[in-house]
């Protein structure tokens, strides 16, 4: 039974958190409101309260979107980039979970010694192996592709070794059962293992999502056509755009940003568990 | 040739300084229940994981149903196995674990319906065949595993440890389960456990263990009357065979603490004539401490005092010391002592048994 000092302490830390979140929530609830008003009552509302509010639904409410929608290339920028995710997401589980299961059940060679350099990867920054990649993909000649996009973003050492850590857990039995009922490695890898490790295919399914969602670097150097751009890059072409209004750039941050925060929702417990149980008790 | 034939089958883990299994010889014939037991370590699992197709034989040839097997593919040995943790799958209902090896087979989908509800029916299941093994208790998980060995119509069951996980009671009535299985499919079951009752109930023949080493092979009252040796009259029955340390000499034998008793004549027998320092056995029920027993016996009574007593409802455990060592008694429930009590008691002369004290073998 908790205290009435660890009740206090509880409601103190709460309001914390709440006064916390307000003021993170702030800039997103300034954006969203002024998204829907016209330039001329974004600037008279700047200082005062009204500039939280949004106007009431009525003739022009959603007029910054319908611009944005309908006179930008967003809405295809948009669906361009749930296709990569979707791709990342499939090859990505597929690529970086057969490796974290090999580095987590199969015995090879210098198994303990490849994982260490996988996780040494993770310190290098996405920054300085980025020309090395656009070299490759040029060589390659596949500057301005889809493939070209895609290749180097399918293998995350980060992913192989969430993996990995959920894999090393899974009861051997289970492959030995498997085995005796006639199942093949690699039926029961797609079957067994990948339904068994739910949380972390989520964990790694939304990560890879907002990392391609979130993704501005890289595409802005393998895309040159307007065709194949991303939401981020199509975000900063239709920002700089001089006919832009301040009302139009906020209505696209905002679409830019909700299917994050519908992502976030939806999966924050399997984020949580998938991140913690990296650091479960191996054996 | 036997269905089952171990040839001198071997097992050695890189870098282990010696084998885990070493020179395992058994010829098992089709429908027999055979039991391996031993204590933790003694090999029992790693030899049935290598008839499996698990584990790597190092050395030796492994036959079944007349076919060498040592290179073959678990799957392809025809067996089934039943694992110490189940080894469900987590994500699939019970019909879905049991049809599940059916279903890789390409056996029909009728045939597959018809065969899984055979096995949920004659297990039990039938309230349970769309739960998940999360939500089954250990004994129905237990019977899921069963069904999911019994359906592929395999000719050997193998169980490593299949009851260990369940409190005693279940652990009872899976036994009588798993008997009435054997009996009604006529399988071949090697049945792997530490556990000397499940061996001595289930088993047509026990396969004892130790050290990687066979000690004993045969039918459950032979290895408890007639142990070759110290380890395996230690290892069945419980309580624990009482061993006394004697010095054997002219009939008599002379225990640690300066007791002197004339061994029986059918016991002088059995020594034909060996003299010196020798280990003496006798079960707890051979150890009688009824006033009728002890009265017919004219040569060899024994005087202690009571020191513990085990009410087990059945029947009572009596401890003393005796011989310098604890013995114990197993008498009837009728016959009622307290700590500190006397006792007189005698051994049953056609169950006294000898060890050699070094070697352990049984005289």
């Amino acid at each position: 039974m908790r205290t009435k000092q660890q009740r206090l302490c509880n409601r103190i830390l709460v309001a914390a958190m709440l006064v916390l979140s307000l003021f993170f929530l702030f800039p997103v609830i300034w954006m969203l409101a002024n998204s829907f008003k016209p330039d001329g009552a974004i600037t008279a509302d700047m200082n005062s309260i009204a500039a939280f509010i949004p106007p009431l639904p009525g003739r022009g409410f959603f007029a910054n979107y319908t611009a944005i929608l309908t006179s930008t290339g967003f809405v295809r920028y948009m669906a361009n980039t749930l296709f990569y995710a979707a791709v990342l997401i499939l090859l990505g589980i597929v690529v970086n979970g057969l490796a974290g299961y090999a580095l987590a059940k199969i015995p090879f060679p210098f198994r303990e010694q490849w994982l260490l350099v996988i996780m040494m990867l993770l310190i290098v920054p996405t920054e300085t192996v980025i020309t090395i990649h656009f070299l490759i993909i040029a060589k390659a000649g596949l500057l301005n592709t889809v493939v070209g996009y895609i290749l180097p973003m399918i293998v995350n050492p980060f992913n192989i070794f969430l993996f990995r850590q959920v894999f090393v857990n899974l009861p051997d039995d289970v492959y030995e059962a498997a085995q005796l009922d006639y199942c093949g490695p690699v039926k029961y890898f797609f079957t067994m293992v990948l339904p068994m490790s739910k949380t972390v295919v989520a964990t790694v399914s939304v990560f890879t999502f907002l990392n391609v969602w979130n993704d501005y670097l890289w595409p802005s150097l393998v895309f040159t056509s307007s065709d194949l751009l991303t939401a981020q890059i199509g975000l900063n072409s239709i920002t700089s755009n001089d006919n832009t209004t301040m009302g139009q750039t906020l209505a696209v941050i905002t679409l830019v940003t909700i299917p994050v925060i519908i992502i976030y929702s939806l999966f924050s417990r399997q984020i949580v568990e998938g991140v913690t149980s990296t650091g479960s008790k191996e054996g | 040739m036997s269905f089952i034939e171990f040839r001198n089958i071997c097992k050695r883990y890189p870098g282990a300084g010696k084998n885990t299994v070493d020179g395992f010889n058994l010829n098992i014939e089709e429908k027999e229940f055979i039991a391996f037991v031993g204590p933790s370590g003694c090999g029992k699992s790693t030899t049935l994981r290598m008839m499996a197709g698990f584990e790597e034989i190092t050395g030796g040839e492994l036959y079944i149903d007349g076919k060498k097997v040592n290179e073959t593919a678990p799957r392809d040995r025809g067996i089934a196995m039943v694992f110490q943790n189940y080894a469900l799958y987590p994500h699939m209902t019970v019909e879905q674990n049991i049809g599940y090896g059916l279903k890789n087979m390409k056996v029909p989908a009728d045939e597959i319906a018809r065969k899984v509800d055979w096995a949920i029916r004659i297990l039990g299941l039938e309230e349970y065949r769309t739960r998940k093994p999360r939500n089954l208790s250990g004994g129905q998980r237990q019977r899921v595993a069963l069904g999911r060995a019994i359906v592929k119509n395999q000719k050997v069951f193998l169980m490593d440890e299949p009851l260990s996980n369940l409190d005693a009671k279940l652990r009872v009535s899976m036994r009588t389960e798993i008997s009435r299985l054997h009996r009604e499919l006529g399988a071949t079951t090697i049945y792997v456990t530490h556990d000397q009752v499940e061996a001595m109930t289930m088993a047509d023949r026990i396969v004892i263990m130790k050290d990687g080493i066979v000690q004993q092979v045969g039918r459950p009252m032979e290895l408890y009357d007639h142990p070759v040796n110290r380890f395996v009259a230690g290892f069945i029955g419980s309580p624990q065979m009482n061993f006394f340390r004697v010095q054997v000499d002219g009939g008599q034998a002379r225990f640690l603490d300066g007791t002197v008793i004339t061994l029986p004549k059918e016991a002088r027998e059995r020594l034909k004539g060996r003299t010196g320092q020798l280990v003496l056995g006798i079960r707890g029920e051979d150890l009688k401490t009824d006033a009728q027993s002890v009265a017919a016996q004219l040569e060899g009574r024994m005087h202690s005092v009571i020191v513990n007593t085990e009410v087990m409802g059945n029947e009572n455990n009596l401890y003393f010391d005796f011989g310098g060592t604890q013995a114990v008694a197993r008498v009837s429930k009728y016959e009622i002592k307290e700590i500190g009590d006397s006792v007189e008691f005698v051994f049953v002369p056609s169950k006294i048994h000898f060890f050699d004290p070094e070697t352990g073998a049984a005289v």
